[in-house]
């Protein structure tokens, strides 16, 4: 029995070690190029690859098509495919990633290329597969900033920035135009406070807008990245001076407190009904979003703003990759998962009928498709338009870095929420910020 | 037909020995193979691993070097860490004595022949069935925002509302007062021992002239002592392991004050993938829960009462 029992969990060890280590054994250490040269054509034996993204219910359902219509014109090819919200997603896709079991195709966020494949192990080089992939249809600079440890590791499906939204219908209700001006917009607080009441603000913005709008400001004044070779550009004065502009929009009663926002109980701001019945009349958002913010305050008339020209002499804001699709490393299929991208990305059957579910395209022949076609959203494009004519400065990929970003813990939200709750003053905020900010991108 | 009578029962015998042995010797552990199995990949693994990855600054995405006691000294030297044990010391410290207090108050009162008794006990137990649920910590947030139903019923009676989930003083009380509101199965458990104190010593008590209230003190609550003290440590254990609660309904905010421990091994695991301190910060949780499991048991000889003269509990 004991010789029974001792094989018995030396059976369950190994059967343990296979389990755990199968993750390690199997994790993305291909090298790209033999991956591409393993299958550099499409063969017409039956193949199946995986795809996966996240988003809504529209872009779920027009991927969903554009990958049948894929799999009718290619009938050897299966697609399977993965989907879901944005919530914990990129957990999921990177346990993925890091087990070497991640999908073939993955839409990807910009910065994960350098989070999970700075050495260039997770994604495949697109070069390598460039003979299915039509990558002449991608501005240079715009497939320069997917490539990392010296690998096309994605290429760019929309490019994207901030801009004001403003619901106009609020506006309208108070009596003024909605703001054009950095000035305009200051007196649009006390405007809505004595017309409409304490609960009305012109503008709305949760930790990390606050984060992208503070740096708008300050680009516009300074007129420099907010990175430049891995260290902040800007000193703690200059930090700070974007700080006490945050909290004079507050005490100008421009936007409300955190600790307002906090009170109103909602997710995110789409889902908040003071933006919904128009109490909350502006956001700082992305140029992509413009459909998600409008559906949630039905009824009203959200239209996109412009620039303020009267912060600083320069062209304050970002521009950055929303989103890129990337092959993993580790597919059995480069020339069938690229053939699919390709689809998605450039050819007119797939270009029409994912539209701009993903943004304004980068891909020149799928905008020519899409403006040919009238498919593209108005508003988004008017948004990722003025954008793209206006901001000009670039993104660190750290910038969206989850210690940065995350919430509770990450940097922007302890220095935004402490400063906008009174329990620390810009100064030491300011060099909360620097020191929390260095602190990563020295990791 | 003669013959196959005779070899049919022996090849039986035989066939029936041979399944007695296996059952015997074997079959047990056959039998417990796959929790076997799943206990030593799904438990005992990372556990056991856990303690190794505390001792390294494994990043899910940068490899892996030992630092020895690194992770554990920055445990008690980072601000946000030390401030997130402080607030879930205080989350249990606030949470198990309400909800123990709560769930016997509720189970002596519907120990009672009074109307209605099964009702009443379902009704009190439903929210324990709901338990952890997503949806439940939902209503709390709706609930308990600013314009939620507790300030609007507030303000029907001239009230201000209070700012439940931004303040910080407030939060986690909200979040504390979830879980006390699931009471049911601690209830459930106090209201079976309620059942076994002998009726007898209630009767002397009468005679004796004790009220209710002395009855309650002096009978009750020590003859189900065993009860309390068992109610008090997966109570414990759960407060310490707490996580959808302030998750879902305030993510930990504002400024930090319902960022429990449990919040933090998620983010720096799953969202900055810091694995080794990560790993360490779960193993401090769990050093402080065993502490505290120790100092119950050892203490239950001063106000445990089991019945016997050795206050061994049938040992």
């Amino acid at each position: 029995m004991k010789k029974l029992l001792a094989i018995l969990l030396v059976a369950a060890m190994a059967f343990t070690m296979v389990a755990c280590g199968g993750a390690a054994s199997s994790a993305p250490v291909t090298s790209t190029s033999d991956a591409a040269s393993s299958s550099a054509e499409v063969g017409s034996e039956p193949v199946t690859i995986r795809f996966c993204w996240w988003g809504g219910d529209s872009r779920h359902e027009a991927t969903q098509k554009a990958v049948d219509a894929f799999m009718a014109k290619y009938p050897n090819i299966t697609v399977e495919t993965e989907f879901g919200a944005w919530t914990d997603w990129e957990t999921n896709v990177a346990t993925q990633i890091m087990a070497g079991t991640a999908p073939d195709l993955m839409q990807i966020n910009w910065n994960w290329i350098n989070s999970y494949s700075a050495d260039g192990s997770a994604f495949l080089d697109l070069n390598t597969v460039s003979d299915i992939l039509d990558l002449s249809q991608f501005p240079q600079d715009s497939l320069a900033k997917c490539v990392v440890g010296q690998n096309l590791q994605s290429v760019p499906v929309s490019m994207t920035g901030r801009i004001f939204y403003w619901n106009k219908t609020t506006f309208d209700k108070a009596g003024i135009s909605v703001p054009t001006s950095l000035e305009e917009l200051m007196a649009a607080g006390q405007t809505f406070k004595t017309k409409l009441g304490d609960d009305y603000y012109p503008l709305v913005a949760g930790e990390y807008d606050r984060m992208i709008l503070m740096t708008y400001y300050l680009e516009s004044i300074y007129g420099k990245d907010w990175v430049v070779d891995g260290k902040v550009n800007y000193t703690v004065d200059e930090i700070q001076k974007g700080l006490e502009w945050l909290t004079s929009l507050e005490e100008a009663h421009v936007m409300p407190t955190l600790k307002k926002l906090a009170g109103d109980g909602a997710e995110s701001i789409d889902k908040n009904q003071n933006w919904i019945d128009g109490h909350y009349a502006g956001i700082w958002e992305w140029d992509s979003s413009a459909s998600k913010m409008t559906k949630a305050a039905e009824g009203q008339e959200i239209v996109v703003g412009d620039f303020f020209t009267d912060i600083g002499e320069y062209q304050g804001g970002f521009t950055k990759v929303s989103m890129g699709f990337s092959i993993s490393a580790n597919t059995k299929h480069p020339a069938e998962t690229a053939l699919l991208m390709n689809f998605l990305l450039n050819e007119a059957e797939g270009v029409e009928i994912m539209a701009s579910e993903r943004g304004i395209p980068v891909s020149a022949i799928a905008l020519k498709t899409c403006k040919e076609k009238g498919l593209l959203n108005e508003m988004v494009a008017e948004a990722n338009g003025k954008v793209m004519a206006y901001s000009k400065y670039n993104l660190d990929p750290t910038y969206e870095d989850a210690g940065l970003k995350g919430n509770p813990d990450g940097v922007y939200y302890k220095v935004m929420s402490k400063l906008s709750y009174g329990e620390k003053d810009a100064a030491a905020s300011a060099a909360d910020l620097l020191a929390g900010v260095t602190e990563v991108l020295e990791k | 037909m003669a013959i196959n009578n005779k070899v049919a029962p022996k090849a039986g015998k035989e066939k029936r020995k041979g399944l007695n042995k296996l059952e015997r010797n074997y079959m047990g552990w056959v039998f417990i193979a796959p929790w076997l199995i799943g206990f030593l990949i799904f438990k005992l693994y990372p556990f056991a691993s856990s303690l190794v990855y505390s001792f390294t600054d494994f990043h899910l995405f940068k490899g892996m070097t030992k630092v020895g006691l690194f992770n554990y000294i920055k445990i008690f030297t980072d601000e946000d860490i030390m401030k997130a044990l402080w607030v879930t010391i205080k989350y249990a410290f606030t949470t198990v004595p309400l909800k123990l207090v709560a769930a016997l108050f509720i189970a002596y009162i519907l120990n009672f022949k009074i109307k209605f008794v099964n009702a009443f006990r379902t009704a009190y137990y439903i929210p324990s069935i709901l338990g952890g649920s997503v949806a439940i910590a939902v209503l709390w947030k709706a609930l308990f925002r600013d314009n939620g139903l507790i300030n609007t019923g507030l303000a029907m009676f001239g009230a201000e509302g209070i700012n439940w989930l931004s303040e910080p003083k407030y939060a986690l009380f909200i979040i504390s007062l979830l879980r006390v509101w699931q009471f049911g199965s601690a209830m459930v458990i106090f209201l079976a021992a309620l059942k076994g104190v002998p009726t007898d010593l209630y009767e002397a008590a009468t005679i004796d002239g004790a009220g209710k209230w002395k009855q309650f003190f002096s009978i009750t609550v020590p003859m189900i002592t065993p009860v309390i003290f068992y109610n008090l440590i997966t109570q414990l254990v759960q407060a310490f392991q707490e996580f959808n609660g302030p998750y879902i309904i305030t993510q930990g905010g504002p400024l930090q004050s319902t960022t429990l421990i449990s919040l933090l091994v998620y983010n720096k695991a799953f969202r900055s993938y810091e694995m080794g301190i990560s790993s360490a910060m779960a193993w401090v949780m769990f050093l402080i829960v065993m502490v505290l499991t120790i100092i119950s048991f050892v203490s239950q000889k001063y106000w445990v009462y089991y019945g016997d003269e050795d206050g061994k509990g049938g040992k």
